[in-house]
């Protein structure tokens, strides 16, 4: 094997498409079961991320998921955007993780992958929590970056800088390696993946795989060491709003006069 | 005599409500302040202390302030460490203080800030971290029952953590209304206590090279808001003429935060403010789930855009189809000439 200046590792997740999820019209629920799997959109911000960095610094990168083999299409995405390999990482005994065994997950595959860096989205568009970069990070003892906006490579230095979004400003913060960097949903650009990588990772690509036995922490997942639990979910009902279109700025004016007599 | 559970943890050795105030140079975050309003509910229902944190440097202003706001006692760790704020450093300060003195419930302003580092204080102590929370309750057994938006803002999940502790949290900016200051509340040197300080420069694995703070409106007290979205492309005058004639705060959707034309720190949805003025109005804004969300508890809310199918017009009550550059300085200048419109102090 040659050896490389750094290895990247990138946490891809699948989710529910969000723009498909409809009310199942018996029950008034959401029916997220039949709405199509994606890649979690701001995970595709992380790819480019990655990718950019490769383009300047030797470096592999290498996508990881966690989940059901049935996930495995979030990996050639992956790879058909320019990765060299994929991890899943497929277990019945991760069932019922919380971010707390999620993060532990990725931070031993990262580990175990050698990773220099490893990007993630900024939250997913399913249960939203932010908490899996931030948790590797913990777990591993190692540097974060998250809300990054741009990212510049110092591999002479071994060190990240980045541009990090803070409440009404930006801050340029530089992180030892390894370091753990979530990306800012819609700040990089996901670049198109060429039709030769497309073919080649539908067709002929196989991700490695990796069990709980294989992270060496089959005790240290599932719902049991989880520390929460979803206790019930509700359907937020939408609110009832008029939805009148008015012709005339006048109309309009008019009724926003209502609003303060 | 309690014992501990199948987690290992004796759940009563851990008490008193913690809420983190967070500050950036002296500048205290309008989210601390809304929970310290909010654990002190809490904290009465449990018969316990309500506690506030702070981390920074010369903090002494922010302690008094965090006393007077209804905090029964203050812990600080003040050091230049910490200033400014770095997730390593006050991740390892955080987690030695939660490890000492066991709080049964963490609350942290759930900003950038404080998502940033609260995984590193919940991961080590093993405590149990729900994100992003809207509603929070204690149930008749001290749980804490906290309720959080998922999938888009479609559901809201009860989230509870029976057998670790502490329960923490990080709570949406602008959910819960900050209470006011009292003056006259007493206080003495046992008020406040100085924690040791566990974090060394030489132990830290980040630099800030440099840090730029231009707007921090708060825009979650804002009675009127005018947002503005995607379809403005940059314009802002027309928007911000329309503002100024029914004295509203400007806000924006993500994707013109994104575009730079408005700060962060007036981003309305998921990932951005909560806010519920009497009137909010929405110019080139499309209406996407993660945008209604932090709009939706708004009063009257009118749309302008010049797309009919455009999915905001279903959660306005009122809505006009045109060119936001046109609408806007065709409004404002009906709206200027009106004296309902004028703010009663
Ligand atoms: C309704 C609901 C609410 C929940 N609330 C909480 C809660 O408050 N606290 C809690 O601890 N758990 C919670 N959970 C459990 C939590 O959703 C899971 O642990 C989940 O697998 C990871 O969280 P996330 O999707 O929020 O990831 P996020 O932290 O939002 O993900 C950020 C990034 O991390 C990477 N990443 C995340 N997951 C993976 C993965 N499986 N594989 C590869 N990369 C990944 C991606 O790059 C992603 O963009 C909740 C679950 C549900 C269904
Ligand atoms: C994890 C995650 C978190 C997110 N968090 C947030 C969040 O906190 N807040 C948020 O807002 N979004 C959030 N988003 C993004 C959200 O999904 C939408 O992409 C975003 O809200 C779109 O912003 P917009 O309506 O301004 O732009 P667009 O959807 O592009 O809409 C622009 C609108 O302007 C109209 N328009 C165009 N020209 C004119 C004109 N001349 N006059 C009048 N109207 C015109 C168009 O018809 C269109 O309806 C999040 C997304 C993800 C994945």
């Amino acid at each position: 094997m040659t050896t490389v200046t750094w290895t990247i590792v990138v946490g891809v997740k699948q989710v529910p498409d969000a723009d498909e999820v409809g009310i199942d019209p018996d029950t008034g629920r959401l029916d997220r079961a039949s709405a199509p799997a994606v890649m979690n959109p701001p995970d595709r911000g992380a790819l480019e991320a990655a990718l950019s960095i490769k383009d300047v610094v030797d470096a592999r990168v290498v996508a990881m998921t966690m989940g059901p083999p049935m996930a495995t299409p979030v990996l050639e995405e992956a790879i058909a955007m320019g990765c060299d390999d994929a991890v899943l990482i497929t277990d019945r005994a991760f069932a019922g993780s919380d971010t707390w065994p999620t993060s532990l997950t990725l931070a031993r595959a990262a580990e175990q992958l050698g990773a220099d860096i490893v990007l993630a989205g900024e939250e997913t568009t399913d249960s939203s929590t932010g908490q899996v970069p931030p948790g590797i990070a913990a777990h591993n003892g190692w540097a974060q970056l998250t809300y990054v906006e741009a990212v510049e490579p110092r591999p002479e230095e071994n060190r990240l800088v980045a541009t990090r979004d803070v409440e009404g400003g930006h801050e340029r913060v530089a992180a030892d390696l390894p370091v753990v960097v979530a990306v800012a949903y819609g700040e990089f650009d996901p670049r198109p993946a060429p039709l030769h990588r497309k073919l080649y990772a539908e067709n002929d690509f196989e991700p490695i795989e990796w069990t709980a036995e294989d992270l060496d922490i089959k005790d240290e997942v599932g719902l049991d060491v989880s520390p929460t639990s979803v206790g019930g979910m509700e359907t937020v009902q939408p609110v009832e709003r008029k939805g009148e279109v008015v012709e005339t700025a006048d109309d309009l004016a008019e009724q926003i006069t209502e609003v303060y007599s | 005599m309690s014992e501990p559970n199948d987690a290992g943890i004796d759940v009563d050795e851990y008490e008193d409500v913690w809420v983190f105030v967070e500050e950036h140079a002296g500048e205290v975050m309008p989210v601390s302040w809304e929970l310290l309003e909010e654990g002190k509910q809490l904290s009465e229902k449990l018969d316990q202390d309500l506690v506030a944190l702070v981390i920074g440097e010369d903090l002494d202003d922010v302690a008094e302030a965090a006393l007077e706001r209804g905090a029964n006692r203050v812990l600080v760790a003040d050091d230049p460490v910490f200033e400014p704020y770095r997730a390593d450093p006050y991740g390892a300060q955080f987690r030695a203080m939660v490890e000492n003195r066991k709080p049964t419930i963490v609350l942290i302003g759930g900003t950038h800030t404080g998502r940033d580092f609260a995984g590193r204080v919940a991961v080590p102590t093993h405590a149990g971290l729900t994100a992003d929370v809207t509603e929070i309750d204690v149930d008749d057994d001290g749980l804490l029952q906290a309720r959080r938006p998922a999938f888009g803002g479609d559901i809201l999940a009860t989230i509870l953590c029976e057998d670790h502790r502490p329960q923490m949290a990080t709570i949406r900016p602008g959910v819960f209304e900050a209470g006011d200051r009292d003056p006259t509340v007493a206080f003495d040197a046992d008020s406040i206590t100085d924690v040791d300080v566990v974090v060394d420069e030489s132990d830290t694995v980040s630099e800030v090279l440099e840090r730029e703070i231009g707007d921090t409106a708060d825009i979650t007290e804002a009675e009127r808001i005018v947002a503005v979205g995607a379809g403005v492309e940059g314009d802002l005058e027309p928007a911000l003429e329309l503002a100024e004639s029914i004295d509203a705060k400007l806000a924006a959707s993500r994707a013109a935060v994104d575009e730079g034309w408005v700060d962060g720190s007036r981003q309305v949805g998921q990932t951005g403010k909560t806010v519920r003025p009497e009137l909010y109005v929405a110019v080139g804004i499309s209406g996407a789930i993660q945008h209604l969300e932090g709009m939706n508890k708004s009063g009257t809310v009118i749309a302008i855009n010049n797309d009919p199918n455009a999915p905001i017009f279903e959660h306005a009550d009122y809505g006009i189809v045109g060119d936001f550059a046109a609408v806007c300085p065709d409004l404002a200048e009906t709206l200027a000439s009106d004296e309902r419109t004028e703010v009663t102090p």
